[in-house]
């Protein structure tokens, strides 16, 4: 698999941070029993993400989750940020990456939490993804290179 | 009437048996359905929702909880 590359530049306080475009979706099998008895789920559209290795899981917006119809496996789950506490529910997905050769996650428990006020991405990719990748970060030349 | 909050009868359900599932099956999943429980517990999220998947079908969401004594609070930085 080839290397995939991030820009990410940590000394420009306006960098958001490293991001990638993902496609969350039903997990596949979930997606093909619904097609079976004529369900019918939104077309997949890529959103952007940010590596977060500061939060154990992945976690998606809200009024994504919703939209695209995740299934819904838990609720009220709490969660402790910077900025107080707050309940998220759960949902089951598969995550690909598009424009990249990193292999898709065919079934992940992922979190949603509102994103309200943060303009450049709608999903934090946590360490539950994380621990698949191997992650180097070369300062000088404002890269990261993710490779499986 | 008020709508039932998602999952709700379901975590209901989890609450009344969570002391006495965390004796033999602590960290372990369990899926729930309305009152409905599957008679396993699994090791991974992922084999949990497929059972789920077999089991429930499509049509509505069901419960994939991991069992501890306490609620457990991630932090997110």
């Amino acid at each position: 698999m080839a290397p995939f590359e991030v820009h990410w530049d940590p000394f420009d306080p306006a960098d958001p941070g490293p991001c990638l475009k993902v496609i969350v979706m039903n997990a596949y099998d979930y997606i093909e029993a619904g097609r079976a008895i004529g369900l019918e789920y939104p077309e997949p559209h890529p959103i952007t993400a940010l590596i977060d290795t500061g939060s154990p899981f992945t976690i998606i917006s809200k009024t994504f989750a919703k939209n695209w119809k995740l299934v819904q496996t838990g609720a009220r789950s709490p969660i402790r940020t910077m900025g107080g506490d707050c309940l998220c529910d759960e949902y089951s997905g598969s995550m690909s990456f598009p424009g990249s050769e990193l292999p898709p996650i065919r079934t992940l428990r992922i979190r949603s939490a509102d994103f309200n006020r943060e303009p450049f991405y709608s999903c934090l990719i946590g360490r539950d993804i994380l621990k698949n990748w191997d992650i180097r970060f070369d300062g000088r030349a404002r890269c990261m290179t993710i490779t499986t | 009437m008020a709508l039932a909050a998602p999952l709700e009868m379901e975590l209901q359900v989890f609450e009344e048996y969570r002391q006495k599932w965390s004796l033999k099956h602590l960290g372990e999943y369990v899926v729930i359905q309305d009152g409905r429980v599957l008679d396993q517990f699994f090791d991974s999220y992922e084999d949990a929702f497929r059972a789920g998947l077999r089991e429930f079908g499509v049509s509505r969401n069901f419960l994939v909880k991991q069992i501890w004594i306490t609620e457990p609070v991630y932090f997110v930085a």
